[in-house]
């Protein structure tokens, strides 16, 4: 069809050579034999329907038709082109938006207007189109590259000092026409201008409330100046959210001088863990010390407890002792204030029979000489002899 | 086909070629020059539909969108004569494209793009270089207001280009290399100190309880002993109330009950020997049955 579609244009152009063209259509019929036939039958209808339309010129042609049947053929093939490019055309001219897209629609390079869901008519070439895809949230990883030289990631603070931050911007497309025409490269845009704010915000906080509780104002802060600078040339971005990825000191390693004159390679990163792990240090210490001084109170509440206790024994045995004396003593002196004679003989005789009964005792004449003696008397040889003679 | 109609065709497809020739689409994104032997003879900034000669003009387009620009690291100095090292971001326009096309020629966009930068460069260096403008204002609330300026004065120089300075914005604002290194170690130097004075506090805090403690331990103890002490006073005057009280009764017969209760118990066989006159009055009996109670 392509071949033969090609011979009648061929021809058209250089104007009359219809013999030709006939036996090329001749050298073609040979491979294809068969089909050939029903797409000649099909061109003359066509024909003979292009002459009815054409009427009058019909005539003209009828008389030009003498030339050769081959000269219809081209005419029927114009149709066929004509019917393809409409399709074309249409097929071009017609298209769909999905429920995640939005389309804007210029009308001869001036915006008309957006495309809604579903199908949509452009006719082309007055109007053209270009669909995005509004809702899909796009994403910018920025500061990933912890390195010195391209700079990303590190920054400075209001109090001079360095933090190393990895960010992430998520944004979509809230205004499809104002983001088709307001930017050139909407990406690189969006990631240096989300830096930009990021390091002014960061630039105007100070090291310990980023590291430690601002996070989220900061990402609130950036995301809000991402969006001014954003809307203020209206460039039909929004800005979903910002979400810090790392917020950590530099891990740089620098070479650090000690107190004792020692150097050392540290990076900041490690000087931070040395003060979590110092904290942890002293708290450590101090629960140590909580639990000896608990154990140290109790071992002295269990001591006085003692002692007191052991005073309260002293004075119940004192004080019951001394009762019971007394009532002794009571019990005997009312009997002795019957008889006290007798009482007072028995008491001593008996007392002086169990004294002299278990004692060793010499009966001695303390008469005249007697004075004299005594002191010369062996008293521990006498008594220690019975003693050792015993054993 | 016959001569005419053929000639119809020709002269139709030629008209549509002519035709399609003399005009011109201006999309929304896009500012349009019609230039005729490189002189300019139409100015289209609205989109539509514009029309030229054939052949003789020349459709020049340009970008209305904003364009931005990366500007390299530069080292600034400011007041106090500390370095920073500083990069800005630019979004730019061409808002006059006549000038535009004046002022850069063929060079277009490319040229616009070097010749901005040579412009911030300078700017960025005047401002920020600026007397009064110190780095600690440049990392402060003051930056905005610095970048505002940056931009107003880079915005009057480029307007020679016939470009529009929409925004600028300092990205970096680092410290040069060796500062950079000082930096990390003042911030190591920073908790060091941070480390060494929680390890202090903690030894001081342990040794603050560790004697508190001691000093309770001692205390309680000591009180404990003061009571104690107290109690067996009270139990040992106690005592001397009750026994005094009872023997108080008959002191004399106190005396020789008590008395006797003494001799037994001191005088024991382990430690004593007696010497005793045949004469004692225990042993009386011993001599004679005479009785010696009568008397």
């Amino acid at each position: 069809m392509a071949d033969n579609n090609g011979g009648p244009w061929g021809g058209g152009g250089s104007g009359g050579n219809k013999g030709n063209n006939n036996g090329n259509g001749g050298n073609d019929r040979k491979p294809d034999g068969p089909q050939i036939p029903e797409i000649d039958e099909l061109m003359r209808r066509g024909q003979e329907q292009l002459r009815v339309l054409m009427g009058g010129k019909g005539g003209g042609g009828g008389g030009a038709s003498g030339d050769g049947g081959g000269a219809g053929i081209p005419r029927s093939t114009f149709l066929f082109a004509g019917l393809a490019a409409v399709v074309m055309w249409l097929f071009s001219s017609f298209y769909t938006v999905k429920p995640e897209e939005q389309s804007v629609e210029l009308f001869l390079g001036e915006f008309s207007q957006i495309g809604t869901n579903g199908l949509n008519f452009a006719p082309w070439p007055l109007v053209t189109y270009e669909k995005f895809n509004v809702t899909t949230n796009r994403s910018e990883s920025l500061g990933l590259n912890d390195s010195r030289e391209s700079g990303l990631g590190l920054m400075l603070t209001t109090d001079e000092n360095i933090v190393d931050i990895d960010f992430q911007v998520v944004w979509n497309i809230k205004n499809a026409a104002d983001f088709l025409f307001s930017l050139k490269e909407p990406e690189a845009s969006v990631r240096a201008i989300s830096e930009a704010a990021m390091r002014e915000v960061i630039a105007q906080s100070e090291l310990a409330p980023i590291l430690n509780r601002d996070r989220a104002a900061i990402e609130a802060n950036v995301r809000q100046l991402i969006q001014i600078t954003l809307d203020e040339r209206k460039t039909g971005i929004s800005v979903i959210r910002v979400n810090f990825n790392k917020v950590d000191p530099p891990s740089r390693q620098v070479i650090v001088t000690a107190a004792d004159g020692a150097q050392k390679r540290v990076s900041v990163i490690d000087a931070f863990r040395d003060v979590q792990a110092a904290e942890q240090e002293r708290d450590q210490r101090e629960r140590q010390a909580d639990a000896y001084a608990n154990q140290r109170l109790a071992e002295a509440r269990g001591a006085a407890a003692q002692i007191v206790e052991a005073a309260e024994g002293y004075r119940a045995t004192v004080v019951n002792a001394a009762l019971g004396e007394a009532s002794r003593f009571t019990a005997v002196l009312k009997e002795y204030q019957v008889a006290p004679e007798v009482t007072r003989r028995r008491l001593y005789i008996e007392t002086l029979e169990k004294v002299l009964g278990n004692v060793d005792k010499i009966i001695m004449d303390n008469g005249e000489g007697g004075q004299g003696v005594v002191p010369y008397l062996p008293l521990n040889e006498l008594r220690k002899t019975p003693q050792g003679g015993s054993n | 086909m016959s001569m005419r109609s053929r000639i119809a065709v020709i002269i139709a497809v030629l008209i549509t070629v002519v035709g399609m020739m003399s005009l011109f689409i201006v999309d929304e994104r896009e500012k349009v020059l019609v230039l005729r032997f490189g002189q300019i003879k139409q100015v289209k900034t609205d989109p539509g539909l514009g029309f030229k000669f054939p052949w003789l003009d020349q459709v020049v387009r340009f970008d209305d969108r904003i364009l931005s620009l990366e500007t390299p690291v530069i080292e600034v100095t400011p007041a106090d004569d500390r370095r920073l090292e500083v990069d800005a971001f630019v979004m730019y326009r061409i808002a006059d494209i006549v000038q535009f096309r004046q002022a850069l020629g063929a060079g277009g966009e490319r040229e616009a793009s070097i010749q901005l930068n040579d412009i911030l460069d300078g700017q960025i260096r005047a401002v920020l270089g600026a007397d009064g403008v110190t780095s600690n204002a440049i990392l402060s609330p003051e930056r905005s207001r610095l970048m505002k300026s940056i931009r107003e004065a880079a915005q009057v120089r480029a307007k020679d280009l016939g470009l529009d300075v929409v925004d600028v914005r300092l990205r970096q604002t680092n410290l040069p290399e060796q500062n950079f290194d000082a930096t990390l170690q003042r911030m190591i130097a920073e908790r060091e100190r941070e480390a060494t004075d929680e390890r202090a506090r903690g030894r001081e805090a342990a040794q603050r309880v560790t004697a508190v403690a001691d000093r309770t331990h001692e205390e309680t103890l000591s009180a404990a002993k003061r009571d104690a002490l107290i109690i067996e006073g009270e139990a040992d005057a106690q005592r001397t109330r009750i026994l005094a009280e009872s023997f108080g009764a008959d002191p004399e017969f106190f005396d020789f009950y008590r008395s006797l209760a003494a001799y037994e118990a001191s005088i024991k066989a382990e430690n004593s020997t007696l010497v005793i006159p045949p004469d004692h009055e225990f042993l009386t009996y011993l001599q004679s049955a005479a009785p010696r109670v009568a008397n």
